[in-house]
């Protein structure tokens, strides 16, 4: 190929005549045959120029160690980097990719990883690093410190608590909130523990968080349920309802587009074009908030077109059971005998041609065959009384849901509708990836029930490539143990007394039959009335004066007939739900960012922090709630310790950050601070001569909380390492698996869910070692019971609160106008470029999108409004006002406008965000209780956030 | 036919550019990339950190359609016309390119005003920003509900017939013999920007602290080492396939030459580059009910056309009937190919060394 001479021109004109350049082809001993040896090798003789040597010299590095990120990805989590270390400090990280491949004929997990990992080592040193402890010496917020030293800072901490505690507000009034950075895993346990020692509640995030999975929850026992990503490679049909897996589950969506190369087919759901959809093989554009309405009819054209699984209906579900034709209520035991039993339903078997119990300890039903139609006669204790199948009853319910009706809810097409109830039932294996989206709307228990229902009649759970997809979650479950192991013995002393504690209980749960699902939840619902862990929402409501906000339900919801209030007391007076009710005088915040994440932040702010003697923060990096703080404690990087991680099914491995480098200037591991918290506690107890308090049950208890904390002195802030040992040795799903092992490899599979986790166990089933790992295959092939009510998956509760709301039946409720008479819904979802707020303020994140919070406009509206992107755009209703960059999206549907979240409240002008929108009200569904899995329990069964869909106005900003 | 001339600096040239012994290539599947852009963070984290390169993306991933990166560059001009002739063009400019901008963290953190302060971007001029590397992400083309958009990766092509390599008046950019690799030794370059000029991709960048021309090495030091190149390895979507055009067992050889469905971008540039893509599938257009319309794409096929040439109809249909082979439960050696079953081997065989087992 030969050049001839070319003229570049310049813009302002003028030929520059250019030369052409000499390349010379080095002659190697295989200048042009294929070589057969390895690249380096066959090149021994690089020739020599200067300055490919700066970059060869650049890329090396003193010392690599194992890594990851202790941050809330949730349903991403869980990737193995690799941390390299110069000069001390982190130089870069880079993904492992050292996931073992478990069947050739399945994608392997590798390489795992996302941008925001990727730049930690940026994240880490940045200006938002805090490096020393801080004093408040301004006004909360103003940003005026004074830096003391660790001693001033942790004595003037003790003293403070334990003021608190021994006052009539007692430990009560020491509030901590773990939030998104709670690290569950291992040394993360120093939490639970301090709070065990100190019997200070910890805030239960989950619900407040909107991850609890309502819904599902209330359907099938359990929020926890969920498959491997790459049990989708089985899947013949993948929806993507209800969550963004493009934006939110990076490592795992390659699952998702290699399934599709499999010939899966891709079907979205969502309101927008989002970025889910741009892969998938059909879109559906749904209305807002309208997803039951969808879901419903699609159960009803499966149900009417006779295309559902009818075996599985009649094994796994209620569908079969019998109702009272006259008000919908379940035929209990209860009914037809004197002392007969609440929980003990029945069915007509056709081939025996009579109504019997249904089987309470197993699903198998042998050769019985459940009738699903029909009315029947019983004689009851109170007379005759006509039953029918749940079945016949919710048959008959659908039909306010025929695609041609529910069309004019949901704006989906009748043949489209057929379309989605045709492939799902007629699939060999489909999966519904659905994320935590529903769980944050008001009606979202609706939504996920309409959902769960589809799969369930079609017959799609269970099995290798079928689920729904609730909740992951799946970690080393000495946690759990540890966690609440008392005295000053050692570990394993501690938890078998636990054990022992625990024993009778146990003993009466295998009495009643349960299952271990059902005992672990049963401990749970228990163990919670103590108010160890108050669920945020109703702390917020009782205790820090969010009741006039989150509390005003009946001021959006028409179907309410009585204030929520009324609904509040009933549940708090029956036991259903816990009723804070201390005070609080001091609040910790270890790694979250509640002054970000609760809705409608700034009223708790403006509420709680007047209330407050003192609040500290743990934290390595300047957010929000650190901006407010009283006091800021510097923590370790998460490449500055050594910890084991908690984790999800979606990367069923156990993953470790170890000390890659040394904590830089005075921060350190969060363990170690809280060791130091709780010695310096019990050296002020007792300098002070304070021999004891009074805990929340009117317990007289030393303060050798420090003694308590670190076993007797046995693993203290010294030995972080030998706990994380002890840890792995104790977990009894992590094979073998200890420190020194998992510390070279970075992660360990699981092998089991193991035998004590009170979350991992909701997954029902095996883990093995050559097989992806697919949820409810005990249900589904062992034929064990769900941890409901009835025992199966349950579409009919006859609960007096879902009675009173119309909601016994799964139904579609309109989006109440929460917010105000505004005519656009905010929707929201967690955005691309940050876990939470961890990287929102990251100089690369922030430079690959707009630097600023941004809101996503349809073209339509956005015309409507003179509104062009880039403008500054005022978001609003009845509740409050922020402002954003208008973004403009031929991909957003008009009515909707889109922030995605975590903006931290120092980016925007006035300090509030899009949350400060949103008045987050309560849904009295939320409060049920007593309906046996529907109790609240920790993480679940307690009242969540609603904040999708509000609605609001927008305007420019002129 | 040779050419005895000497170019400024009175070099003497012999004027032939001869095609390397290899030449190594990427392809990019366009139906698997998410638009995270860790391969964008790696390179950066790898190459770009020092002072001058702050606003150098080596790897951009734009929406597409949407201006991209530089801003509007698809329109710049640079590399050679139908006829062989340059075209016209501009350098980018830094507010183009989207400039690195700076927070006042300092005085919401620390400055104690409270309230009246937040953080505002601002770029080196000290202005609000008006665009950056990926300002219009997720907006797209079309109109709801049929509204269209995809991620395109892009980074330096490594051309056969390099515009920046011809351009450049001090012979400061060279290809590789031995692996294609088209670099700038930045100790030669003085800053002139002609490359920028010729480069029709606009994957250059000036560092304004060096005064030199800085872009993509093909991570020359890790693949000198049999370890992939960082975007490629470090991709969580694995669709970079890396490897030589030549390796008719390798991927790339595969995609590229024998399945033929990985085409070049703009190939009407000129330039022969280097990597390849595998067009986007998009679902069907819809009505603003859900009705599916199977004979309308979504992504309209002229749009396509103008990135990836005449042959997009063909692979996309292609691409189509093997995914249907495979859910009849029939094999494809091409689905095979693009899921990588085991990474790293079926995505750069060649470059499977860990690099912390160095």
């Amino acid at each position: 190929m030969v050049m001839t001479r070319r003229a570049f021109l310049l813009g302002t004109g003028g030929a520059l005549a250019l030369s052409l350049v000499l390349l010379k082809c080095k002659k190697t001993d295989v200048a042009t045959d294929r070589p057969a040896a390895p690249y380096a090798e066959r090149v021994p003789d690089v020739r020599y120029r200067g300055f490919e040597d700066v970059y060869r010299n650049q890329w090396k590095w003193d010392s690599v160690a194992k890594g990851t990120h202790f941050v809330n990805c949730w349903y991403q989590r869980g990737c193995n980097w690799n941390v390299y270390v110069k000069d001390g400090l982190v130089w870069r990280e880079e993904q492992s990719g050292t996931y073992d491949q478990i069947d050739p004929k399945i994608p392997d997990y590798n390489p795992r990883g996302c941008q925001k990992g990727a730049c930690y080592s940026e994240r880490m040193y940045d200006e938002s690093r805090l490096r020393h402890p801080l004093k408040r010496v301004g006004e909360r917020g103003a940003g005026q410190w004074k830096r003391v030293s660790w001693d001033e800072a942790l004595n003037d901490i003790a003293d403070k608590t334990i003021d608190a505690m021994i006052s009539s507000d007692g430990p009560g009034s020491v509030i901590w909130d773990q939030g998104t950075a709670q690290t569950n895993g291992g040394a993360g346990v120093a939490m639970m523990r301090t709070s065990l020692v100190l019997d200070t509640p910890v805030l239960d995030v989950n619900t407040e968080i909107g991850d609890h999975r309502p819904g599902a929850a209330v359907t099938i026992g359990k929020m926890v349920f969920c498959s491997s990503s790459d049990d989708l490679f089985f899947s013949d049909l993948v929806f993507i309802w209800g969550g963004n897996p493009i934006y939110t589950q990076i490592p795992n969506a390659h699952f998702i587009t290699e399934a599709r190369y499999n010939g899966a087919k891709v079907i979205t759901i969502a309101p927008d074009y989002s970025a889910s959809s741009i892969h998938a093989d059909q879109w559906v554009p749904v209305k807002v908030a309208t997803d039951a309405a969808l879901g419903l009819a699609m159960a009803h054209v499966m149900i009417e077109d006779g295309i559902y699984n009818r075996k599985f209906v009649q094994e796994q579900t209620d569908l079969p059971l019998l109702v009272r034709v006259d008000n919908g209520r379940f035929l209990r035991e209860s009914d037809m005998k004197p002392g007969g039993a609440e929980d003990r339903f029945y069915f007509h078997d056709q081939n025996a041609k009579t109504i019997e119990l249904a089987p309470q300890k197993t699903l198998a039903l042998d050769n019985r065959d459940p009738a699903l139609e029909g009315e029947f006669e019983v004689q009851t204790t109170s007379g005759t009384v006509k039953v029918t199948p749940v079945f016949s009853r919710l048959r008959q319910h659908l039909r306010q849901y025929a695609p041609e009706k529910a069309m004019a809810i949901c704006g989906v097409a009748p043949e489209t509708i057929r379309g989605l109830a045709h492939d799902l039932a007629k699939a060999r294996a489909a999966t519904c990836i659905t994320q935590s989206n529903f769980s944050k709307f008001y009606h979202g228990i609706e939504m996920e029930r309409a959902q769960i229902l589809c799969f369930a009649l079609a017959g799609q759970m269970g099995r290798k490539g079928a689920g729904y997809m609730s909740f992951p979650y799946l970690s080393i479950d000495a946690v759990d143990g540890l966690g609440v192991a008392t005295g000053q013995q050692s570990p394993k002393l501690a938890l078998a007394a636990l054990g022992l504690k625990m024993a009778p209980e146990l003993i009466k749960a295998k009495f009643k039959g349960y299952t271990t699902e059902m005992t672990t939840f049963e401990l749970g619902r228990q163990e919670y009335r103590h108010g160890a862990f108050p669920a945020s929402l109703l702390w917020l409501y009782h205790q820090a004066g969010m009741e006039d906000t989150y509390g005003r339900s009946e001021k959006w919801d028409p179907a309410m007939k009585r204030p929520l209030d009324s609904y509040m007391k009933e549940a708090v007076a029956k036991g259903w739900q816990m009723q804070p009710s201390d005070r609080p005088r001091i609040f910790f915040e270890a790694g979250g960012n509640i002054l970000r994440r609760f809705r409608a932040f700034d009223k708790v702010a403006d509420r709680l922090l007047p209330a407050l003697d003192l609040m500290v923060t743990i934290d390595w990096r300047m957010s929000n709630t650190a901006l407010y703080s009283d006091y800021v404690l510097p923590a370790a990087a998460w490449y500055e310790k050594d910890d084991i991680t908690w984790a999800t099914p979606l990367s069923p491995f156990s993953q470790v950050i170890t000390r890659a480098a040394e904590p830089i200037a005075e921060a350190k591991p969060d363990w170690e601070i809280h060791c130091l918290i709780l010695k310096t506690i019990q050296r002020r107890a007792a300098e002070r001569g304070i021999k004891s308090f009074k805990d929340r049950r009117g317990v007289e208890r030393p303060f050798d909380v420090y003694d308590e904390f670190t076993f007797g002195g046995r693993y203290t802030e010294n030995n972080v390492t030998e706990f994380l040992d002890l840890l792995l040795e104790l977990s009894t799903n992590v094979g073998d698996a200890n420190w020194e092992k998992i510390k070279k490899k970075g992660f360990q599979r699981f092998t089991a869910l193991g035998e004590n986790s009170y979350m991992n166990v909701g997954n029902a089933t095996d883990v093995k070692e050559n097989e992806p790992i697919t949820a409810g295959l005990w249900h589904t092939e062992k034929k064990m019971p769900w941890p409901t009510l009835t025992r199966r998956m349950q579409f009919c509760i006859d609960h007096p609160f879902y009675e009173e709301l119309g909601e016994v039946l799964p139904v579609h409720k309109d989006q109440p106008n929460i917010g105000g008479d505004y005519p656009l819904y905010l929707t929201g979802g967690h955005t691309r470029w940050s876990i939470h707020s961890t990287w929102r303020d990251q100089r690369h994140m922030q430079q690959l999108n707009r630097g600023q919070p941004v809101i996503y406009i349809s073209v339509e509206d956005a015309a409507a409004r003179g509104i062009k992107d880039g403008d500054q755009v005022r978001l609003f209703n009845d509740i409050s006002s922020t402002e954003l960059m208008a973004k403009v999206a031929a991909a957003h549907r008009p009515g909707q406008v889109t922030v995605y979240h975590a903006w931290e409240p120092f980016m925007s002008k006035g300090r509030t965000t899009y949350t400060s929108v949103t008045p987050n009200p309560i849904n009295p569904l939320q409060l049920a209780g007593g309906y046996f899995h529907i109790q609240a329990r920790p993480a679940e069964f307690a009242p969540g956030s609603t904040d999708r869909a509000t609605k609001v106005q927008i305007e420019k900003v002129h | 036919m040779a050419m005895n001339e000497k170019n400024i600096i009175g070099r003497e040239l012999e004027g032939t550019l001869h095609k390397p012994s290899r030449q190594l290539a990427m392809v990019f599947d366009l139906n698997k990339c998410l638009g995270c852009h860790t391969c964008s963070i790696s390179c950066k984290r790898q190459w770009t950190r020092d002072e001058g390169m702050e606003q150098q993306w080596w790897a951009v991933v734009n929406t597409q359609p949407g201006l991209g990166t530089p801003k509007n560059w698809e329109h710049l001009g640079g590399g050679w016309d139908a006829k062989g002739e340059p075209r016209p063009s501009n350098i980018p400019t830094r507010d183009e390119f989207g400039d690195a901008w700076k927070f006042n963290k300092d005085e919401v953190f620390h400055g104690g005003k409270g309230k009246v302060t937040y953080l505002k971007p601002v770029t080196t001029k000290g202005e609000a920003p008006d665009w950056g590397p990926n300002w219009d992400e997720d907006e797209g083309g079309g109109e709801y509900p049929n509204s269209h958009f995809f991620y395109l990766p892009r980074i330096c092509n490594h051309c056969t017939h390099p515009a920046c390599l011809e351009a450049c008046p001090r012979g400061a950019i060279y290809k590789r013999a031995d692996d294609g690799i088209v670099l700038i030794n930045d100790k030669q370059c003085k800053g002139f920007r002609f490359c920028m000029e010729a480069c029709p991709y606009k994957r250059i960048y000036y560092n304004h602290v060096r005064d030199v021309g800085q872009k993509c090495i093909f991570c020359f030091p890790r693949v000198e080492k049999g370890v992939a190149p960082a975007c490629a390895r470090q991709c969580p979507g694995r669709l970079r396939f890396v490897g030589y055009l030549d390796d008719e067992n390798g991927p790339i050889h595969k995609l590229v030459h024998k399945f033929k469905v990985a085409l070049p971008l703009h190939q009407e540039y000129g330039t022969q580059p280097n990597v390849y893509y595998v067009p986007p599938l998009s679902p069907p257009s819809v009505d603003m009910n859900g009705r599916v319309d199977p004979s309308r794409p979504r992504i309209p096929l002229e749009y396509l056309e103008g990135l990836f040439g005449p042959r997009v109809k063909e692979v996309l249909a292609l691409l189509e009937a093997e995914k249907a082979k495979k859910a009849k439960g029939q094999p494809s050696e091409l689905m095979d190919l693009l899921i990588v079953y085991k990474w790293p081997n079926d995505i750069f065989p060649d470059f499977v060394r860990d690099p912390a087992e160095l």
